[in-house]
């Protein structure tokens, strides 16, 4: 029976607000996120990205991008700033310790198909699956909304991701010779894949 | 806060025992306390986008207390987007949720009017009976003040606002539709503040867009009592060049309307003729918020702590959405959900005897121009010296598809996250 008492005591202890998913300084902070990137991280829509699951140096390298203008975005630069003001690092060791659950935005498996056919050139980079290379820094794609992934290749393709940036130069010229068609079908493939 | 005496408390909540028998309640089953409070409780009064969301995260922060939610409404229908159901972009379906989702959360919700609040007590009245709280949340959204327009109290049934998401946004539409083409379409904007900025002017780009595609002979009249376009003014001033058929006539206030002869008077004295007409009444906050005695000197809106949302003149009151007054935000659904947030994080701190953290909210904003491209507007926040100051406002350089685009992302987004 002390074990027992003992170990609720703990549990109390270790819950600051109360027992619930808000307690540490990130999730609340991030509280504000949730509105457009979904309770915990995890993205309800097609253009905004899950952040569930996002390494903690890429988080933090894509808020330094929009908050300085590099990455331009109407919505996101606003936010970075305050991400920045109220402490980037416990946004990112909150939102990187959050398992990504893969979007529910329903793809056609016919177009994911053809997606997986035409990614070959996205492998070199990216990996098979898409996982990307943490170490440096290319994200990991799979299960990402496919609206926001068709964003970015759009994106890339007119040069308005980083524009002149010229580590990403490859991805931009890869873009350019592909059809819109064609980003829809990798967008589907890579929102598919578990 | 006056402490509210129990005959006064009682002589009001008689007002709201009305509204829930007419609206076919279960008033008469409350009596007394009809539901004894056993845990730690936080009553919210009003299932909007800021009480809908306070409600829920009050359980995600700390499943141990109870949340019950006074919401009169069955369905929740979003105020954001209900401009495109006028046009026809959208059907008022697609902004149309049920509660289960708070439901599923925890939320016990009561689909009955908080008639009354008596803080010194720690009650909320609900027809014939009470329910005691720890703390509450009055998210009553605003009441139109229909006495400041002559006409106007005694045509509601004629002279639409659509301004409350729901039966009147469809009844605008059908009104609309049935306007001959060649007729006039006049639009009556409030003096700030009101809900939603930029909200009558999305609205004007949705009336003037449906009518240069079906009615090309009918012309929009936008008397505005502001000086000018309030929100996103280049952005709209950009996307009007596209509607010639839109007459707006800044410091335009109305302040009568007569349906029978199908025609308002503005305060200069100048009368317009319509045949339609959509009359946004001025505002202030939720009728609970008033008579409860939470609104300020202006008598209309509800100053708050910025940083927990508690009322400045009610102990253990929380009031969040466009009830508010004193931060530098919008009345906008986003902000809402946001101090509902912020609320119920700092409730929960609260509760469990501990100091609420420094959180901010955010703003993002979009408006639909024509039926496929949008504008937004972004404002984040910081806290100085306890109060809640502007880091940054940020447009988008014009109206795109690929905003339009995200703002569906949003609206899921939002949607889910307040009653999902």
């Amino acid at each position: 029976m002390q074990v027992v008492i003992g170990i609720a005591l703990v549990l109390a202890a270790a819950s600051v607000a109360g027992a619930g998913p808000l307690d540490t300084p990130g999730a609340m902070k991030a509280l504000n996120c949730s509105a457009c990137h979904g309770f915990a991280g995890q993205s309800a829509g097609d253009t905004m990205p899950i952040l569930a699951g996002l390494w903690p140096e890429y988080f933090k390298k894509a808020i330094a991008d929009y908050a300085s203008g590099k990455r331009p975005s109407t919505e996101m630069e606003p936010y970075a700033k305050q991400v920045i003001q109220f402490g980037v690092d416990d946004y990112a060791v909150y939102f990187g310790g959050l398992k990504r659950e893969p979007t529910k935005i329903a793809v056609d498996a016919t177009a994911a198909g053809r997606g997986r056919a035409a990614a070959q050139p996205c492998v070199i980079c990216h990996g098979p699956d898409g996982r990307g290379d943490r170490a440096k820094l290319i994200p990991d794609l799979a299960g990402q909304p496919p609206g926001y992934l068709k964003n970015q290749m759009m994106l890339f393709r007119e040069d308005k991701r980083s524009p002149g940036d010229p580590s990403l130069k490859a991805i931009k010229e890869l873009m350019k010779s592909l059809s819109d068609d064609t980003m829809s079908d990798l967008a589907a493939y890579y929102s598919s894949v578990r | 806060m006056k402490a509210m005496g129990r005959r006064e408390f009682l002589r009001t909540s008689g007002i709201g025992l009305g509204v829930g028998l007419l609206g076919g309640g279960c008033a008469t089953a409350m009596k007394g306390d009809f539901a004894p409070k056993t845990a730690r409780r936080v009553v919210v009064v009003g299932g909007g986008w800021g009480g809908a969301t306070a409600a829920k995260y009050v359980r995600l922060g700390d499943p141990t207390i109870e949340v019950i939610l006074l919401e009169p409404n069955r369905q929740f229908v979003s105020c954001p987007f209900s401009n495109l159901v006028l046009s026809g972009v959208r059907t008022l379906d697609s902004i149309t949720f049920d509660y289960s989702g708070l439901r599923r959360h925890g939320v016990r919700v009561i689909h009955e009017m908080a008639s009354a609040l008596d803080p010194a007590a720690r009650r909320v009245r609900v027809g014939e009976g009470y329910l005691e709280y720890d703390r509450a949340v009055v998210a009553p959204g605003v009441e139109f003040q229909w006495e400041l327009v002559e006409g106007l109290a005694e045509n509601q049934d004629k002279v639409l606002h659509a301004w409350k998401a729901g039966p009147q946004t469809q009844a605008l539409a059908e009104q609309m539709r049935a306007m001959p083409d060649g007729g006039v379409f006049v639009l009556s904007i409030p003096p700030a503040a009101y809900r939603c900025p930029p909200g009558p002017y999305e609205r004007a780009c949705q009336v003037a867009w449906y009518l240069k595609q079906s009615k090309p002979r009918s012309k929009l009249v936008i008397l505005d009592a502001n000086q000018n376009i309030i929100s996103k003014t280049a952005l709209f001033r950009a996307a009007w060049r596209e509607y010639p058929n839109i007459d707006y006539r800044a410091s335009n206030k109305v302040v009568k309307v007569d349906p029978g002869a199908r025609e308002v008077t503005t305060d200069f004295g100048d009368k317009v003729k319509y045949d339609v007409v959509n009359l946004i009444p001025p505002q202030r906050a939720g009728t609970i918020a008033v008579q409860a005695d939470l609104v300020g000197a202006d008598k209309r809106w509800c100053e708050v702590n910025h940083l927990t949302f508690e009322s400045a003149k009610a102990p253990n009151v929380h009031v969040v959405g466009d009830s508010t007054i004193g931060l530098p935000v919008p009345k906008s659904g986003n902000v809402a959900n946001a101090m509902g947030k912020v609320a119920a994080v700092a409730i929960v701190h609260q509760l469990n005897g501990k100091q609420p953290p420094q959180l901010a909210p955010g703003n993002t904003c979009y408006s639909w121009v024509n039926d496929r491209e949008a504008i937004a507007v972004v404002n984040t926040y910081r806290i100085e010296n306890g109060k809640v100051v502007q880091i940054e406002q940020k447009l988008t350089p014009g109206q795109s598809a690929a905003v339009a685009q995200n703002s569906l992302g949003w609206a899921r987004s939002i949607w889910n996250d307040v009653v999902g």
